[in-house]
């Protein structure tokens, strides 16, 4: 014990005066939580822009236009007269789709000769593409309802009557525990760990990395009396605090002021927290155990913490990557936070419905628990190589 | 004849620099990992990752209160997609709840027990659809198979209501306005081509800043005097070791633009329909912006390591500043303004136009444009710490060579 506090101390004294801990482990998180809640403050993107040509220009392609226009997702901000200026349009960047009623559409429906109306959706921007392209179909389908609906009232149909005979089958849609298709909810949820957990990497490798390029290992792993356990420990803790304190922060953050779902409360989350946040130490230390040279240490640690993002399955699903890759997804342990945080947060079950990816974070602290023999040789042989 | 001498000897001082700093990118592991072997791996590893672009056969259950020949139709239309696989056929929806709780289904579809009875009453039935939101693709696929499937089933429910005589009378009640749908330069809708061509770019932006940086980080800790570049005769003059070293790393460059912006999208076969010349015009601007904008930032790199703790992480943040994964519109005008610091930004935008979307140079001029004004303020920028850090250095080589001087002298 009283090793652990001799080597904390002297890991304080380090870490005091030298400004990269202070950036990663304070202030570059919580940037990117500020910077991540308030570029998504919205949630969902409304009035995207698109445009519509409009070559038909009579009372009733216009209440089209002016209806699609009133949707939330999107807004119309310009009428183009063909379709290859609206095009390029699309190609500047100015617009995300257009919408186009051709010559003769009102003519054509009134004489029920069905006319085509069309819209082209710019998918190389999948997210604006997908809402825009949602609104104009439902706009579509609403402009055919419309057209047979007139044609109904003419034969004395009530209202409820049409409906029922233009819409017999209704989707109704219900996305669980994020009714608002929330992207802020969605993304920041995963995002912001995920940048926590490079930093962990990144910080973890670099506070015993330090030691063997600056040839201080010696005297550190004495003043734990050559216990290497002790040693670490000592070493980690005043990081491990801190990090725990930005960690706390952020679940208090998201769950107490920005109130995003936590269906499980926020005990569960905060000891969620807390076992990621050991796991990505404990990992960090085997990164810097596998590949004992500070840079290559913080390269293998950045690589894999930036990786993370992907392959943890939040934007893009795990089950719909190669076979590979699933086995691979679980050295990481932001795949099991994100897992775990969905079962607790997001749908309100226990922590431990979802054991198995516990014992995943839990087998990473104890791997780096193993491992410290040969970590101990490493720090007591390997010379820094400028 | 002085000029010409002068001359001679700045690009003799140039060529001198470039090899240096060439000689050292490649004798050093660590940098040569990043202006190597991550432009070269990790391109292919993103595109490995989203390469399957879509997700298809979303596992999910059934509750079927109705159980009718027109709800088994309806359900089986819906496992007819692409996107949706019936997995389970539950009771109730406790026991489907109990499928979502355990992982096995993301989704659930409910047929109430009035279902076909309120169609063959003329009154609107209503199919439950409820989509695990841990992931929006679910919930994207789930929707869109019931409702095309709900929408193509309408139309045939209104021709059996209303008897008529033609065919052509028929597809007048189906649907007296069709429409049609375009998805434009990404045919799959996918993810790897919505995604791929950003991260393109900002691998290559990451990768430079960052190898230069530890170059930095080394001269910093290898020179006597934590400068940034060594006394030595031949650097002298700020411009001959700005353009020394910028066209050293421009030159390593050309090399990772080609395989990233032309090769790595021919091996996934990601939409690649722009003309060459104009990624490349784009591509000369981008480089030299990143080179000098590194070059500017090294000076808070004291040390090899602190490179990673600044560059890393901004990786994320610069991908949304970009406007690719949020919409460009729809970013705070704070963070729009921020954004404009990052070659990257425009870098991203630029290469979409052009290589995804098959712009011309005319459409992308702002982005060109932005990128030669970047070049012009970060080479600014460069030579001005460049020519603080030589007066230092000079200062304090000539304090030291009286303090020897008068050591002597005693």
């Amino acid at each position: 014990m009283k090793e652990i506090t001799k080597i904390a101390k002297r890991e304080y004294h380090r870490m005091k005066n030298n400004p990269i801990y202070w950036f990663s482990i304070i202030f570059a998180p919580l940037l990117c939580v500020v910077f991540f809640t308030t570029i998504m403050w919205q949630g969902l993107p409304t009035n995207l822009p698109i445009g519509l040509v409009d070559q038909d220009n009579t009372t009733t392609t216009r209440k089209i236009a002016r209806n699609l226009d009133a949707f939330q997702q999107t807004a119309i901000i310009q009428n183009y007269p063909d379709v290859s200026s609206a095009r390029r349009a699309v190609q500047r960047g100015d617009i995300y789709a257009f919408y186009y009623i051709p010559k003769g559409t009102t003519a054509k429906a009134n004489a029920q000769k069905i006319p085509t109306i069309s819209f082209y959706t710019n998918y190389a921007y999948l997210v604006a593409g997908s809402l825009v392209m949602r609104d104009m179909r439902m706009m579509s389908e609403l402009a055919s309802a419309s057209a047979g609906r007139s044609v109904l009232y003419a034969r004395g149909a009530t209202e409820q009557q049409a409906l029922a005979f233009l819409q017999p089958i209704v989707v109704d849609s219900h996305a669980i525990n994020n009714p608002w298709l929330n992207y802020n909810i969605y993304l920041s949820n995963t995002i912001v760990p995920g940048i926590l957990g490079i930093f962990l990497f990144m910080m973890t490798v670099y506070s015993i990395g330090t030691e063997i390029k600056e040839g201080t290992a010696h005297d550190w792993i004495l003043k734990a009396r050559g216990n290497m356990h002790v040693a670490l420990i000592g070493k980690l803790l005043p990081n491990t605090l801190l990090f725990l304190l930005v960690g706390w922060t952020i679940v208090f953050y998201f769950y107490g002021y920005m109130h995003f779902p936590c269906n499980s409360g926020i005990t569960d989350m905060l000891i969620l927290m807390t076992l990621f946040i050991l796991s990505c130490e404990a990992l960090g230390i085997l990164m810097i155990t596998i590949l004992p040279t500070l840079r290559l240490g913080l390269s293998f640690a950045s690589l894999w913490g930036v990786l993370s993002l992907s392959i943890c399955g939040m934007s893009f699903p795990v089950m719909a990557m190669h076979p590979a890759l699933q086995g691979l997804s679980w050295l990481f342990p932001l795949r099991h936070y994100f897992i775990l945080y969905v079962n607790c947060a997001l749908d309100g079950y226990n922590l431990t419905n979802a054991w198995l990816y516990l014992v995943a974070l839990a087998g990473f602290i104890l791997l780096a628990i193993i491992t410290t023999p040969i970590l101990k040789r490493e720090l007591l042989t390997v010379k820094y190589v400028p | 004849m002085s000029i010409l001498k002068n001359g001679r000897q700045a690009l003799d001082d140039w060529n001198y620099i470039f090899k240096a700093e060439l000689k050292k990118v490649f004798q050093d592991k660590g940098v040569l990992i990043f202006f190597i072997l991550v432009p070269l791996a990790y391109p292919l590893l993103y595109a490995f990752i989203y390469n399957n672009e879509v997700i298809r056969e979303v596992p999910t259950a059934v509750v079927d209160y109705d159980n009718t020949a027109l709800s088994r139709q309806y359900i089986r239309n819906v496992d007819a997609t692409p996107d949706v696989h019936i997995v389970a056929h539950c009771t109730s929806m406790a026991e489907a709840e109990q499928l979502i709780k355990n992982r096995e289904v993301y989704g659930i579809v409910r047929i109430p027990s009035d279902f076909t009875r309120n169609i063959n009453t003329m009154q609107q039935a209503h199919v439950g659809v409820y989509a695990d939101m841990s992931g929006l693709l679910y919930y994207k696929a789930l929707l869109l198979a019931n409702t095309n499937v709900s929408l193509a089933m309408n139309a045939d429910i209104k021709v059996q209501r209303k008897p008529s005589t033609t065919v052509e009378q028929d597809k007048v009640t189906q649907m007296p306005i069709r429409y049609e749908q375009v998805d434009l330069y990404n045919p799959q809708t996918g993810f790897a081509a919505f995604l791929i061509p950003a991260v393109l770019i900002l691998v290559l932006q990451q990768t430079l800043v960052l190898g230069v940086g530890l170059s930095a980080g080394t001269d910093n800790e290898s020179n006597r005097y934590r400068e940034l570049q060594p006394i030595n005769s031949h650097f002298n003059g700020m411009l001959r070791i700005v353009f020394g070293k910028g066209f050293a790393y421009l030159l390593v460059y050309l090399w990772n633009i080609a395989f990233v912006l032309e090769v790595v999208p021919r091996i996934f076969c990601l939409p690649q329909i722009g003309n060459p010349l104009d990624l490349w015009l784009i591509a000369i601007p981008f480089l030299l912006a990143i080179i000098f904008m590194a070059m500017t930032v090294t000076f808070l790199i004291r040390q090899r390591e602190t490179g990673f703790m600044l560059i890393v992480f901004a990786s994320v943040p610069l991908l949304f500043l970009s406007g690719v994964s949020w919409p460009g519109v729809s970013i705070p005008t704070f963070w729009k303004y921020v954004s404009y610091l990052f070659p990257s930004t425009f870098g991203v935008n630029a290469y979409i136009k052009i290589n995804s979307l098959g712009a011309e140079m005319g459409d992308v001029k702002p982005e060109w444009h932005a990128l030669w004004i970047q070049t012009f303020f970060y080479f600014t920028t460069t030579c001005i710490i460049y020519t603080l850090n030589i007066r230092r250095s000079r200062r304090r080589f000539i304090e030291m060579y009286r303090e020897r001087k008068e050591r002597k002298r005693k």
